[in-house]
């Protein structure tokens, strides 16, 4: 590695009370893939911000091939070479791929020459080795297929430096293969990679150099040959993490529900199951495998066309979420901004939501002392990181507003939980507890899916594990049967690893 | 499958949707009111097309950028007003003068709606509903006559109404419809071929990346007042032109018309689709409706603005019905597609589901 081509010198910034970069100096090599590691709250999206110019350093300077610069805003970063890809692409649903690329480009003549532009756009995506149309508006694609039209963005514009932010949190494993595949182009074409993560395995296997950030300070900068995941773990927590997470065995319980080829016609076809009391049935699957679709149908949201559901041995029909509801079933959702919950309100508001009616007095009021009273045995049980209740769920991390999603629906006292990406985009610590009270659940005899796309953590956390693809059930594994191969090549569709199927 | 969904696109179903309806209305309306398909029908619609078609233009590309602009109906009034009075007061001003005035005072006013929407982050809405009331009051507490008379205007702008710039048989097209005409034409050829165009798309087809696309959306959501507000000034001009006599009531509730005609043109309420030539079938959808119910006995008068509000309803509603159907088609072709390439593993997540 010769001379870097970005330097961060002793970086410091403050929000108000919050230290949230102390004087943090990295520096970024051409043809080197940096990971950025750290939990939430430790920093990172400050630091992608003051290198993309959203935010003005209070000390420190950013050095660019030796020289000083100065990034006041994106538009600066984008001319001195350096781009951003985030967690939720930042594409034009309305414009096409073509367009997409190369709608910040000024080196293109007054008039846009549509013909030169899809041929163009079409080139930059070969030498990706990308198949695409070019005409088709991103409106449909995947949420990796923008992410490529993104990273060819970036190559479009000749950079020099390129930050992704959490780029794999929506993407399935399959996925992310491709992505890092792409990635590791980009390196050996001599860019620059800032890469930051959550899941760590997948970070350290595409990373030539890992750095730890915790609470704005940077602990670690290492190569990778040099670090174990263990290491970059106790760096990130400050502490020893014993375990990283698993479900403690819990006997399982009677049969709680049982489904038997469920069916909605064009999204899923005949699913069968059974969850007992005490387990937790892991839904595994490449995104697009309609996992959570099943999910919405068993809590009535989109419900089912055909096939039958059995709650304790009782054939029921579910038709609507409250229906759901009153059957004891509790969906918490994966998107926590769009369906989850209610920004401005607070945490006890916001548990309160589907209960409401529990907390009513006299004339149809609601009984504030009530709300609180339970929402703060859940703040307290959930160690929610809050000073009150009364806190709006806004100004909560992504981690905290989480266990706000998983309290409103514990409090509707369900028998049966399904789990949707319950830890996606939260830092370790949070997602131990997640894992802790998923534990803590299923002893209470709860049963439990949990739809997930993080392969370790559904390995660890379930006792069986469906897997799906295309909206087809493509096998059942018992926890000591599945291994992270079997479950790959199941849920990428091949034939012959179809085991212990149900019925 | 993918060449059929690239080369028709829903919206453009839409738009045939809307052609064929005033085709329909105008089949219509010829069995019910005598004389109806004739020049005089002609001129009558065109020329009352030609004004709400112009605004309608500017509306389209505020609507683009996921914004809206209001104060239209009073630009166009106060423009009409004001460049009314100098010329009763001032026989001398040159035609092009007048035009230039009515297009920068016009100009003028959505810069200030521009520079609050985009520059003050106050929402569009807030700021042209209170600037809607500011230049209606502006034009009634202009100083001079309370009225503008065409019996008091200089001569040329009554042979302006009435020019034509073509004449087949007893046809004629009248230049504000050639204005008109011109006016949706380029801003079509604009938002199809020049960057700025495209990034009007851009900014309302997604805000918050148009931010980090490293170019410069204040200043384009500010340009796009400053051009909805000039072309509401040169309608407003137009307007002076084909009615003469004016009061402060001027173009009251040509917004809602506007908003009306680009949204049943099938711009989205949310930014980031919409044409101008969609816009001008709105508008002439609109005008045919509007012109035809006043010689239609069966109808009362007042009945025409609740008809603006219908025709809201529907274009919206009909697209959640029917367009965002046809998007699901679309997409579950795209689907299917996707399964059949799914013994390429390389191939199936490229696609979109």
């Amino acid at each position: 590695m010769t001379t870097p081509i970005l330097e961060l010198r002793h970086i410091s910034k403050r929000f108000d009370m919050t230290q949230a970069l102390d004087d943090v100096s990295l520096s970024l090599y051409p043809g080197e893939i940096h990971a950025l590691v750290g939990e939430n709250g430790a920093g990172k999206s400050t630091l992608i911000k003051v290198v993309t110019g959203v935010y003005q350093p209070d000390r420190g300077e950013i050095v660019l091939n030796g020289r000083p610069v100065h990034v006041r805003n994106s538009q600066d970063a984008q001319a001195l070479g350096i781009a951003a890809i985030h967690q939720e692409p930042m594409v034009f649903p309305d414009l096409n791929v073509a367009e997409n690329i190369f709608i910040s480009h000024r080196d293109r003549g007054a008039i846009v020459r549509w013909r030169q532009m899809y041929e163009d756009a079409a080139a930059i995506l070969a030498k990706l080795d990308v198949k695409m149309d070019v005409r088709v508006p991103a409106r449909g694609l995947t949420l990796a297929a923008q992410q490529t039209v993104e990273i060819a963005k970036a190559i479009s514009l000749d950079v020099r430096v390129l930050i992704m932010d959490e780029p794999t949190a929506s993407l399935s494993a399959h996925e992310v293969s491709q992505l890092f595949r792409l990635v590791a182009t980009l390196r050996d074409q001599g860019v620059a990679v800032l890469f930051i993560g959550h899941r760590l395995e997948e970070v350290l296997s595409i990373a030539d150099r890992v750095t730890v950030l915790r609470d704005g300070k940077l602990i670690s900068s290492r190569p990778r040959a040099e670090v174990t995941i263990e290491q970059v773990i106790r760096d990130m927590v400050g502490r020893r993490v014993e375990e990283f997470f698993a479900k403690s065995a819990v006997e399982r319980g009677e049969l709680l529900m049982s489904v038997r080829g469920l069916t909605k016609e064009r999204v899923f076809s005949d699913i069968s199951f059974d969850v007992y009391r005490g387990e937790v049935l892991g839904f595994a699957g490449l995104v697009g495998s309609r996992r959570t679709d099943v999910g919405l149908a068993l809590f009535g949201v989109e419900p089912a066309d055909s096939g039958r559901i059995l709650l304790e041995g009782r054939e029921v029909q579910i038709r609507s979420s409250q229906q759901a509801l009153q059957l004891g079933i509790a969906y918490v959702t994966e998107d926590r901004r769009q369906y989850g919950l209610s920004m401005p309100l607070s945490i006890a508001a916001n548990i309160t939501l589907p209960t409401l009616s529990r907390y009513l007095g006299a004339l149809g009021l609601v009984r504030t002392n009530a709300e609180n009273t339970d929402a703060e045995e859940f703040r307290q049980r959930l160690s929610i990181r809050a000073d009150s209740v009364r806190v709006e769920v806004a100004r909560l991390s992504g981690g905290n507003q989480q266990k706000v999603v998983l309290s409103k629906w514990l409090n509707t006292r369900p028998q049966l939980l399904i789990l949707d990406e319950p830890t996606r985009g939260i830092d370790v610590r949070t997602k131990a507890e997640v894992h802790h009270m998923i534990s803590e659940l299923t002893a209470q005899g709860l049963g439990i899916i949990l739809i997930s796309s993080d392969l370790p953590e559904i390995m660890a956390m379930s006792d069986r594990i469906l897997v799906m693809r295309e909206g087809r059930m493509m096998g059942l594994f018992s926890r000591n049967e599945a291994t992270q191969e079997s479950i790959m090549t199941a849920a990428m569709g091949r034939e012959n690893t179809v085991a212990e199927r149900q019925r | 499958m993918t060449s059929l969904r690239r080369s028709i696109r829903p919206e453009q179903i839409r738009e045939l949707i809307l052609i064929l309806v005033i085709v329909a209305l105008l089949l219509f309306f010829g069995t019910q009111i005598s004389d109806y398909f004739g020049a005089r029908t002609f001129t009558r619609i065109s020329t009352s097309i030609a004004i709400l078609a112009v605004v309608a233009v500017g509306e389209t590309l505020v609507f683009l950028t996921r914004n809206y602009d209001l104060s239209v109906g009073s630009i166009v009034g106060f423009t009409a007003f004001f460049v009314g009075t100098q010329l009763q007061f001032y026989h001398g001003i040159p035609p092009l003068a007048a035009v230039l005035m009515a297009v920068g005072i016009g100009a003028m006013m959505g810069a200030f709606n521009g520079l609050l929407v985009a520059y003050g982050r106050v929402p569009a809405i807030i700021v042209t509903l209170g600037t809607m009331a500011i230049y209606r009051s502006a034009l009634v507490e202009y100083p001079g006559n309370k009225i503008v008379q065409i019996s008091a205007l200089p001569a040329w702008v009554q042979d302006f109404s009435s020019a034509n710039v073509l004449e087949v048989g007893t046809f004629e097209l009248r230049l504000i419809v050639a204005i008109a005409l011109a006016v949706v034409i380029i801003a079509q050829l604009m938002l199809m071929y020049l960057p700025y165009g495209r990034r009007l798309y851009a900014i309302g087809s997604n805000p918050e990346a148009a931010r980090v696309a490293g170019f410069p959306s204040q200043r384009i959501v500010f340009i796009a007042f400053i051009l909805s507000g000039a072309l509401a000034g040169l309608a407003g001009f137009m307007f002076l032109g084909r009615f003469g006599n004016l009061t402060v009531v001027a173009a009251m509730g040509t917004e809602l018309q506007a908003v009306a005609a680009v949204v049943v043109g099938g711009t989205s309420t949310l930014g980031g689709s919409g044409t101008a030539l969609g816009s001008l079938l709105g508008a002439t959808l609109i005008g045919v409706l509007d012109q035809s119910l006043r010689r239609w006995p069966l109808i009362s008068e007042f009945w025409r603005d609740a008809m603006l509000g219908i025709l809201i309803l529907l274009a919206v509603a009909g697209d959640r019905a029917i367009v965002d159907r046809l998007r699901t088609i679309w997409a579950r072709s795209e689907l299917q597609l996707g399964a059949a390439n799914s013994a390429l593993p390389q191939e199936d997540n490229i696609h979109g589901s």
